[in-house]
């Protein structure tokens, strides 16, 4: 009882903080930065480094397939990635072939992103590039455009025959794609290597999100796939390679501080946790 | 930019900019507001596969190839048999029985194929090329530090998958490997930790940008300028 | 019939996509149909099933909705509110296209408009999942950088050995995956780093992932292999 009466010291104060005070911090911390921007030098990890040279290394007019398989709720880790994919594809003017396994949201993004970075670079839908959409079962969808896209994907997004667009006059399956650029926030990376990558040789390298980057570290270390983007701070690197710094390296300002004051934080409460902690035999 | 905006893209912003703020508001407290927002989620994300389903297997996989070729394509009546049985889940409705038994020839067909696939792509795929990997990386260690990780990876990779092996109990030499399992276990998971707080603090910057970028600034700066 | 067929179903199929892995594409069976016409074959029919579970999701959902609203709960017309939602984006993205053959045909009959504002390409379909679903989903994800922050601050606490490897690591990290922190690091030693990208990343991360890998890798091939050789059948549910 007594203890419950004793006045909580300063650390015990921190430590037991309203969360509503930490959600305060976190909010301030990203508005801060976003108006008065404070810019970093972003460093190059080798991982996004081997990506962009293998697309950088593909003869221009090569085929590369860009899939888009990721939900709404990734879009300011991935769509960064996606765009400055495309500003390096179409400027290299390689015929980009988009795809999706995300049902919800996956073929409505994949859409409005490649038709607005196509209007840049004035590419012609259905001749610099096209849209599948979506089909349902990824495994089986993955497996099937192996032996051909057509029998998958009997029209595109649109509904378009396939047979129709003189873009796919010349790809089949995988053998006529010179590469494999994957932005994904799910483990669909997995399949992309274990099944497309390891049964028909063709090169794929990915952008995918924070929380999955640290998976894919031992698939790059075996060669299996070719390069890495990690999150938003993986979209900016491409970004700066291309070239066209936009949405990623202009979240790294926000990015540096908010990881600042989590590290504080932690550290904060484990100060408090400490104190505390050394205190409470001493009150008993 | 804020100048060009139409009647309608200031509209859109602000719906965007309320719905954004309305499931924000959770963090406080729960609300009806949020309530609404969340309902109206549910709805639109479940209409969306509605169309989606729609236009990427029926018009496209079914229906045209059978409106335009019915005798080339006629046997595309058994996945679309297959698929109407997937939906006997929804039986007994009305004057129909239960039916749900017959969902499971659909059904039986997606996993095994997916079975028969997973089993190739995983060993082929996965298991077998991270093993060897393992292994040759002493191979291609061209000096003292490469062949330092390549120690270090066979000893986290070995340790890892002791850890992790249940069948047998966590003594003697087991539990010695399983122990510097956990410690090599611990620092990856805390590294992925570390990323983890980075997508998070991502995703929340995309939406403060856009209430900066484009309400604030874009439309709320247009209407005071 | 309600067990036989299902496993005989699942065993073929799958045993037709293991060992057709194995023989040339170009392998002719009966009737000069080749191995891979009939893995095609079978991948497509699975592309078809596979989509109508999704429309057992929406009907579902749907039901669960309705039913909730008619028995008059006390949240009834939030439920009412998915309905609308549901019906709002569903009934314009169910028209077909105006490229797809039944589209063509049909906008012969109907105005052209329907083509323009319904399906899933129109105006509202994309209007909607760009201006609401998708900000909806996106910042239902944003809070989660809140919950992280509050749960590392009370949680994250060096208690024993490992937590405070797992702490170290995390800190790392955080630290050096953002330029403000790299820009630090590079102060301190321009190798920094790189070598904490090729330690702790490339190598102790690495290696856990990779034995995380094998290890599920196999739980998946030894569960597929039973789903093929009929042992596993927990699919078939109950009865």
């Amino acid at each position: 009882m007594s203890e419950n009466l004793r006045p909580m010291g300063f650390w015990e104060k921190v430590s037991k903080l309203d969360r509503r005070w930490i959600y305060s911090a976190v909010a301030i911390t990203v508005i801060i930065p976003l108006i008065w921007r404070i810019d970093f030098p972003v460093g190059i990890t080798p991982e996004a480094k081997q990506l962009f040279d293998a697309v950088e290394a593909l003869p221009d007019g090569s085929t590369v397939m860009l899939t888009f398989d990721y939900y709404a709720s990734a879009l300011p880790e991935t769509e960064p990635a996606s765009r400055a994919a495309l500003h390096h594809l179409f400027r290299k003017n390689c015929k980009v072939v988009t795809m999706t396994t995300i049902p919800l949201g996956g073929p409505t993004i994949s859409e409005r992103v490649t038709r607005d970075m196509a209007k840049l670079y004035d590419k012609v839908y259905g001749i610099d590039y096209v849209n599948l959409g979506y089909k349902a079962n990824y495994v089986a969808v993955l497996s099937g455009m192996g032996s051909s896209i057509e029998d998958i994907y009997p029209a595109d997004n649109s509904g378009t025959k396939l047979a129709d667009l003189p873009i796919i006059q010349n790809i089949k399956n995988y053998d006529d794609i010179d590469f494999i650029f994957v932005v994904a926030d799910n483990a669909i990376v997995d399949y992309w290597i274990s099944i497309v990558n390891a049964q028909y040789n063709t090169p794929v390298g990915a952008s995918v999100t924070a929380v999955s980057a640290p998976k894919y570290y031992p698939l790059v270390t075996s060669g299996q796939m070719t390069g890495l983007l990690g999150g938003m701070k993986g979209a900016a690197e491409y970004e700066i390679m291309v070239g066209k710094e936009a949405a990623a390296v202009k979240g790294m300002s926000v990015q540096s501080l908010v990881h600042f004051l989590i590290i504080l934080m932690v550290i904060m409460g484990n100060v408090g946790y400490f104190v505390s902690r050394k205190k409470k035999p001493q009150a008993a | 930019m804020s100048e060009s905006l139409t009647l309608g893209s200031h509209l859109t912003i602000w719906i965007e900019a309320f719905v954004t703020l309305a499931l924000f508001s959770f963090l406080y407290k729960d609300n009806p507001i949020y309530k609404f927002i969340e309902h109206v989620f549910a709805g639109l994300s479940a209409g969306y596969y509605a169309g989606l389903i729609g236009q990427s297997v029926i018009y496209p996989q079914l229906l045209d190839p059978l409106y335009s070729d019915f005798g080339g394509n006629w046997i595309l009546l058994i996945p679309f048999g297959f698929g109407m049985m997937m939906l006997t889940r929804l039986t007994p409705i009305g004057p129909i029985p239960d039916l749900s038994w017959m969902s499971r020839w659909g059904l039986a067909i997606t996993i095994g194929s997916t079975a028969g696939i997973f089993l190739i792509s995983q060993l082929h795929g996965l298991v077998m090329p991270q093993t060897l990997d393992t292994f040759a990386s002493f191979g291609r260690a061209g000096n003292t530090v490469e062949f330092a990780m390549a120690i270090l990876t066979l000893v986290g990779v070995i340790s890892t998958l002791v850890y992790f092996y249940f069948s047998k109990e966590h003594v003697g030499v087991i539990g010695r490997v399983a122990k510097v399992g956990i410690w090599f276990i611990m620092v990856a998971f805390g590294a992925q930790f570390g990323y983890t707080v980075m997508g998070r603090v991502s995703l929340l910057i995309g939406r403060m940008t856009f209430l900066i970028d484009k309400w604030i600034v874009g439309s709320m700066g247009s209407m005071f300028n | 019939m309600k067990r036989t067929v299902p496993i005989i179903l699942a065993i073929g199929s799958g045993a037709i996509l293991a060992i057709v892995f194995f023989l040339n594409p170009d392998f002719k069976l009966l009737f000069g149909v080749t191995s891979d016409n009939i893995k095609q074959e079978v991948l497509k029919w699975v592309t078809i099933v596979s989509g109508f579970t999704l429309i057992l999701g929406v009907v579902s959902i749907f039901r669960v909705n309705m039913k909730a609203f008619q028995q008059k709960k006390t949240d009834r017309w939030y439920k009412m509110v998915t309905i609308v939602s549901l019906l709002a984006m569903a009934i314009p993205g169910v028209f077909p296209g105006p490229a797809t053959e039944i589209g063509k045909t049909l906008y012969t009959y109907l105005p052209d408009w329907i083509g323009v504002y319904g399906s899933q390409n129109g105006i509202i379909v994309s209007w909607l999942f760009d201006h609401l679903d998708a900000p909806m989903m996106a910042t239902m994800f944003a809070t989660l950088a809140f919950y992280i922050a509050s749960a590392a601050y009370r949680a994250f606490r060096a208690r024993t050995l490992e937590a405070t490897l797992l702490l170290a690591a995390a800190l790392i990290v955080m630290f050096w995956r953002v330029p403000m922190g790299e820009a630090v690091l590079n102060a301190m030693s321009p190798d920094l780093p790189e070598w904490i990208n090729t330690i702790l990343m490339r190598g102790v991360n690495a290696s856990v992932q990779r034995g995380i890998i094998i290890g599920a890798a196999l739980g998946a091939a030894s569960m597929s292999l039973r789903i093929i050789l009929g042992i596993e059948r927990i699919y078939l549910g109950k009865t």
